[in-house]
């Protein structure tokens, strides 16, 4: 006898197709219902492990969303070009000269040459402490939006190309200089290493930076003309620069313009002497970063997964022996073998769906809340394609686990079944 | 006309064990059964006669050993699980000894279950449990579960169960193991009636006076009729 073939003969009013799968559904439902109680402890195993997997994905994805918008408020859409310091050479050996910002006026880029060296200020008589000294353009924050202004106004382009002796601080420059006090309208009195002095009138104070970069970007400095620090310091030669930022002008494309920036580099002092990076890139490892963790604390998550699964196929067996008399019944009734595999099928594969959908709710809730309190997380995410993959994935363990408990059930002898006690 | 039950030299062996320990019990030993449409059989005899063997096997739960056998005039042999399936829940009701009513299921869907098995439309198989619980005198009882009705009442929606079938054949196992004296007799009253609204009925039972109810009495011993093969 060949079941398959023969049941391929039958007429369609007997087949499986013959019964209405809303019916299955149903059944499965009702069943499910009668045992409250042991329906929803079998499974929370389920529930756990979809809401585990779901909450990581959906924390994943707004963690990089956070960090890619903290990183874009304290750096913009910029290319930063720097010499290369990885072969021991001295800072001053590959400047960024004059020439090389002409070559970079005709990329779709605002040019900001900077100038960095290091200087002093007394915080007690007698005692020195060192702080940065960056020069840069007059009107910073009109020429990069990253920065801007608490207090006071930025020093103006005709006061950089004047060199005159005004400077604008950070906010930690600006309380470690004036502590307790206003320092806007102050001067500030700065020493070079080798001793020479300098006298800064501040105009202005610069916003602390916000986001989770802000302890990056707090650093004490004091922002004065170029022109100003190549009259005045013993080390700095005119002409040449020592970093300089590119943001990009709207619709460019960072990677286009990056490699563009690298050509002129290496066309000019040949490859390696300069690194071209942007903040693109920053945000591409920091998303490979973020998708290695995401994969990790998912694949824990999914473990989770698992044992809801072994839980399910638990209840599962159990049901089937309980039910025993029942399935004799309905085979009696006429049910065939494939009608009663389908049924308990159902039965996991609902029972599972159910716990993904409350493991999805709770997901959800959680993320609702986090988004809330939690200042880091700006945009809540929850994706239908996560939504989707994780009630798939549920409806699977279900299928997977529910295939042991249906097939045992199917093969019950009816005969044996209706009299099991 | 086709008779209901026909069968010649059915014999039904059981094996257990293996290689030179298998013991093998002769269950049925050649039985040749005619039941004609309209019969009202009792299958009567001590217990290891084989009637419980030969009733699962008249019902389409067990198959022969050997010997032929056709319901309603459709040879049962080298049928499939799934077309044995059909063909009991098209021409066979059975109705239980200890009735198996599903318990959180109320009368009327109790009753609709083998139509679910037929896909029948929702409505229309709540529309014919509906009238098949009528024609039990339980129409008032609809809603109610198993647990809410008496012996005497769950065994009647077992047999609103196997009408509803309208099956060739209704096939009950001690229907009155488990009930009192008063409900026996409203029972072996319903199957009368049954019987003379033209239904094929075959009642297994030990019990004599179930036995006297039946036209006719097929006396089954050590695995054969001893009585009452032919009308």
């Amino acid at each position: 006898m060949n079941p398959a073939k023969n049941a391929s003969q039958s007429p369609p009013q007997a087949s499986l197709s013959g019964m209405n799968p809303l019916e299955n559904f149903r059944m499965a439902f009702e069943s499910l219902w009668g045992n409250k109680l042991r329906s929803f402890l079998a499974l929370l195993g389920i529930v756990i492990g979809v809401f585990a997997v779901t909450a990581m994905i959906s924390l994943g994805q707004m963690a990089t969303a956070g960090i890619t918008q903290d990183l874009e408020a304290v750096a913009g859409r910029s290319i930063f070009v720097q010499p290369n310091f990885n072969e021991g050479q001295d800072f001053s050996s590959a400047p960024i000269r004059e020439e090389d910002l002409q070559a970079l006026q005709a990329l779709p880029v605002t040019v900001i040459p900077q100038l960095f060296t290091s200087i002093q200020y007394e915080s007690k008589p007698g005692e020195r402490r060192s702080m940065q000294l960056q020069g840069t353009p007059g009107d910073l924050p009109r020429l990069d939006p990253t920065n801007k202004i608490a207090r006071g106004r930025y020093f103006t382009d005709l006061e950089a190309r004047g060199g005159l002796a005004v400077a604008v601080l950070s906010d930690r420059a600006a309380k470690d200089l004036f502590p307790g006090r206003e320092a806007v309208g102050q001067v500030a009195r700065l020493y070079y290493p080798g001793g020479a002095r300098i006298d800064l009138t501040v105009v202005g104070v610069l916003e602390p930076p916000s986001g989770i970069f802000g302890g990056y970007g707090s650093s004490a400095t004091v922002y004065a003309p170029i022109q100003l620090i190549w009259n005045t310091s013993p080390t700095a030669r005119r002409g040449e620069y020592a970093f300089v930022i590119l943001p990009l002008k709207k619709g460019a494309d960072a990677q286009q313009v990056t490699r563009q920036v690298q050509r002129i580099f290496e066309s000019r002092y040949g490859k390696g002497k300069y690194q071209v990076q942007s903040t693109e890139s920053f945000q591409g490892t920091l998303r490979s970063v973020t998708l290695i963790l995401q994969a990790l604390l998912g694949a824990i998550a999914g473990l989770s997964l698992l044992v809801g699964g072994i839980g399910i196929m638990n209840i599962m067996l159990v049901s089937v022996t309980e039910r025993t008399r029942e399935i004799g019944l309905r085979k009696a009734l006429g049910a065939t073998s494939g009608q009663i595999r389908q049924q308990f099928l159902i039965e996991a594969v609902v029972l599972t769906l159910v716990g993904g959908l409350l493991g999805v709710l709770l997901a959800a809730g959680l993320l609702l809340l986090i988004t809330a309190t939690v200042p880091f997380f700006k945009v809540y995410i929850l994706s239908p394609t996560t939504v989707f993959l994780a009630l798939a994935v549920s409806a699977l363990v279900g299928l997977f686990f529910g295939v042991w408990p249906a097939a045992r059930a199917a093969a019950l002898d009816p005969i044996e079944a209706l009299r099991y006690e | 006309m086709t008779p209901v039950v026909q069968m010649q030299g059915v014999t039904k062996v059981y094996r257990s064990g293996s290689g030179s320990r298998t013991v093998e019990v002769h269950a049925l030993r050649g039985v040749d059964l005619t039941i004609g449409a309209g019969e009202y059989v009792a299958l009567m005899g001590p217990s290891g006669s084989g009637k419980s063997t030969l009733m699962h096997i008249i019902g389409l739960l067990d198959s022969p050993t050997e010997g032929e056998y056709s319901l309603g005039g459709e040879p049962v042999r080298g049928l499939g699980e799934a077309q044995l399936a059909r063909v009991r829940n098209q021409r066979v009701g059975f109705v239980f000894q200890a009735f198996f009513l599903l318990p959180r299921l109320t009368a009327l869907h109790n009753v609709a279950l083998p139509l679910v098995y037929r896909g029948v439309p929702v409505a229309e198989r709540l529309k014919r449990a509906k009238k098949a619980l009528e024609s039990v005198g339980l129409g008032d009882r609809l809603d109610h579960l198993p647990s809410e009705l008496s012996g005497g009442q769950k065994q009647r929606v077992a047999i609103a169960r196997a009408l509803v079938q309208e099956p060739d054949l209704l096939l009950a196992d001690e229907p009155t193991g488990n009930l009192d004296s008063k409900s026996s007799d409203e029972i072996m009253a319903l199957f009368d009636a049954l019987h003379r609204q033209g239904k094929t009925i075959v009642v297994v039972t030990h019990e004599p006076d179930v036995g006297a109810r039946a036209q006719r009495i097929v006396r089954l011993r050590d695995g054969k009729v001893a009585e009452g093969s032919m009308a």
